[in-house]
């Protein structure tokens, strides 16, 4: 049998998309941010210049670049004497976990609903009213509730935020997967006599899953800003861990004198979520022709 | 459109019936006695038995979560453990100053985001177009306490022009509207984008359908094209926006009312659960979510009034 040779000339689907991701300016940068920030994150033991945890004498020092900086502390001291600049490192750390473990759980559990009621059309109605129920439930208000009962920590502000991700990447992950349903090779799986498990495992999720996750990037940013909003309200993360919305919050009492402490981990969030949330665009651009601006 | 509500109404039931067992479990789950909990902290011990009695502590969970029922539809939400005032009065003094925020906030976002959104559409590609969108990511990716603490530190600390601790009283006297000038800009920028991006998108298909182009084959003026025919039919996705993030607005909402010491239920309900006050946070939680159905409920129906193809189905 002869490959048509349109077929064998087309390179393979993911170096395309890879591609024309890389040739947006404003994308390449933010993944290559990202990546930055992911870095420094997982090596932040390792190359934290102080410790992020143990206050110093000197309080309140502002960064190198003002007037009485010094290289010492690069990012300047916050109220207790803690290098900035290292409790950044630790509160990236946090606040990408929080985002990632959030998106991961709740995107699992929903896309896990979603291929199986696009797989049993029986299944659908029910999945779908769910997701319908839990979708006019507000993540903030989740965020709340469970923090109301079970008090303040990251693990509540985890689950709420997995829950509150459930509904969307059900929606999502269905629509996907509706259209993997109509390509000939799940006939022909069937066909050949192969378990329902077998064509939903081996067809079905292979080829649904890398659409699946560039949804959940889009929503990795507005995660992000939730967790840190709640951590910032005191409820999420509890000191003495570092993570950059209470580091925000903490420098709010010095916002008079000393800005950059509650400036510079804010900043920090607004750079990862919007480097996640260009890139979401643009690979959401580069999937889906039909929203190309 | 009574259809549409009715349809709304029995669609938000099971959430409510989620946020009541939310509600049921905080109170089951505080520490101490949940009878107690529902007298307050001062009330006296004979008050305290009748209450138990009343709640059936003693019997099957189904039955104290009918009888919790009975008494939050009556409007009994328990007294606060803080402030031994009644849930529901403490709630009734910070439902205005919401509102009164939420009003500050989207009457100016709104037409400004409709505004940047169509400007966009219509010189689509251009440098204003590109910084319009610009504007809006970077909007929606701004966390809403950095804008709080910048316009704190520029517009309160900088250059004084605005109060920034607490409400000056109601909306229509002069320091009830300074006092409200910075929350109600803080929250309303995080707004503008999304508002922008779905005008933007939306303005974009209305003028590729069919009657724009009679419209302008009958040599109208571009600009009435614009807003007569165009912009007319594409408000309709905005104002689904609106309710779609009702959720976005009411978290924006409890952090701007926190860090403005603003007198809301947003700040009332961080304050009850960082305090551990059970009553009055449960009382919260059912008024945010018990807001959040009537919101999309009104929207549906605004939805429907404004596009006759619903009406039919």
């Amino acid at each position: 049998m002869t490959i048509p040779a349109d077929i064998e000339n087309t390179p393979p689907r993911r170096q395309a998309w890879w591609r024309a991701l890389m040739r947006d300016p404003s994308a390449a940068v933010s993944m290559i941010v990202l990546a930055l920030f992911v870095l420094g994150a997982v090596l932040a033991p390792l190359i934290a210049p102080h410790d992020p945890f143990e206050g110093t004498r000197s309080v309140m020092q502002p960064p190198v670049w003002a007037e009485r900086g010094d290289w010492t502390y690069i990012l300047g001291t916050d109220g207790q004497g803690r290098d900035i600049l290292s409790r950044l490192l630790y509160g990236t750390r946090l606040t990408l976990l929080i985002g990632l473990l959030s998106v991961g759980i709740g995107g699992f559990i929903g896309s896990f609903l979603g291929l199986l009621s696009a797989f049993y059309p029986r299944l659908s109605p029910f999945v779908m009213r769910f997701a319908d129920v839990m979708l006019s439930f507000p993540a903030i208000l989740l965020g709340l509730a469970l923090v109301a009962i079970f008090g303040p920590g990251a693990l509540p502000v985890i689950i709420a935020l997995s829950i509150a991700t459930v509904p969307d990447s059900a929606r999502i992950a269905r629509s996907i997967a509706l259209s993997v349903m109509q390509q000939e090779y799940i006939e022909a799986g069937r066909a050949i006599g192969l378990s329902d498990t077998a064509v939903f495992t081996r067809y079905l999720v292979r080829n649904s899953i890398s659409a699946i996750m560039i949804f959940m990037s889009l929503r990795f940013g507005q995660i992000i800003l939730i967790g840190a909003a709640l951590s910032f309200l005191g409820l999420g993360a509890r000191p003495p861990a570092a993570e950059l919305g209470m580091m925000a919050s903490q420098g709010r009492d010095f916002i008079l004198f000393a800005p950059h402490i509650a400036f510079i981990p804010s900043l920090t969030i607004f750079i990862i979520v919007l480097a996640a949330n260009i890139t979401g665009d643009a690979l959401r651009d580069v999937l889906d022709p039909r929203m190309r601006s | 459109m009574i259809d549409t509500a009715v349809r709304r109404l029995l669609q938000s039931i099971p959430v409510l019936i989620g946020v009541l067992i939310l509600g049921f479990l905080l109170i089951q789950l505080s520490p101490g006695d949940p009878a107690r909990v529902f007298a307050g902290a001062m009330a006296p011990p004979e008050v305290v038995e009748q209450i138990r009695e009343q709640m059936g502590l003693d019997r099957p969970m189904l039955v104290q979560f009918w009888a919790y029922l009975e008494r939050v539809l009556q409007g009994d939400l328990g007294r606060s453990f803080i402030s031994n005032k009644t849930v529901a009065s403490e709630l009734g003094a910070a439902i205005v100053p919401t509102l009164e925020l939420m009003f500050a906030c989207l009457v100016w976002s709104i037409p400004l985001g409709i505004a940047m959104g169509t400007l966009g559409a219509v010189w689509r590609g251009s440098f204003l177009d590109r910084a319009i969108m610009a504007f809006s990511v970077a909007g929606v990716s701004l966390p809403i306490f950095f804008i709080c603490l910048l316009l704190i530190q520029l517009l309160g600390v900088k250059w004084q022009l605005f109060p920034f601790i607490g409400r000056g009283g109601p909306l229509w006297t002069l320091e009830g509207l300074r006092h409200i000038a910075l929350p109600a800009l803080s929250l309303g920028l995080i707004f503008i984008g999304p508002v922008a991006r779905m005008t933007r998108s939306s303005v974009l298909e209305v003028l590729k359908l069919d009657h724009v182009r009679t419209a302008r084959s009958k040599g109208l003026k571009e600009r009435r094209v614009i807003i007569k025919h165009a912009l007319r039919n594409a408000l309709l996705p905005v104002i689904t926006l609106v309710g779609l993030q009702a959720g976005y607005l009411l978290g924006g909402a409890v952090v701007t009312e926190t860090i403005f010491s603003y007198p809301g239920i947003g700040r009332l309900s961080v304050g009850a659960i960082l305090s551990a006050d059970y009553p009055l946070a449960q009382g919260c939680i059912l008024v945010l979510a018990l807001a959040f159905i009537i919101i999309n409920m009104i929207v549906d129906m605004l939805y429907a009034l404004l596009d006759p193809r619903v009406q039919g189905k």
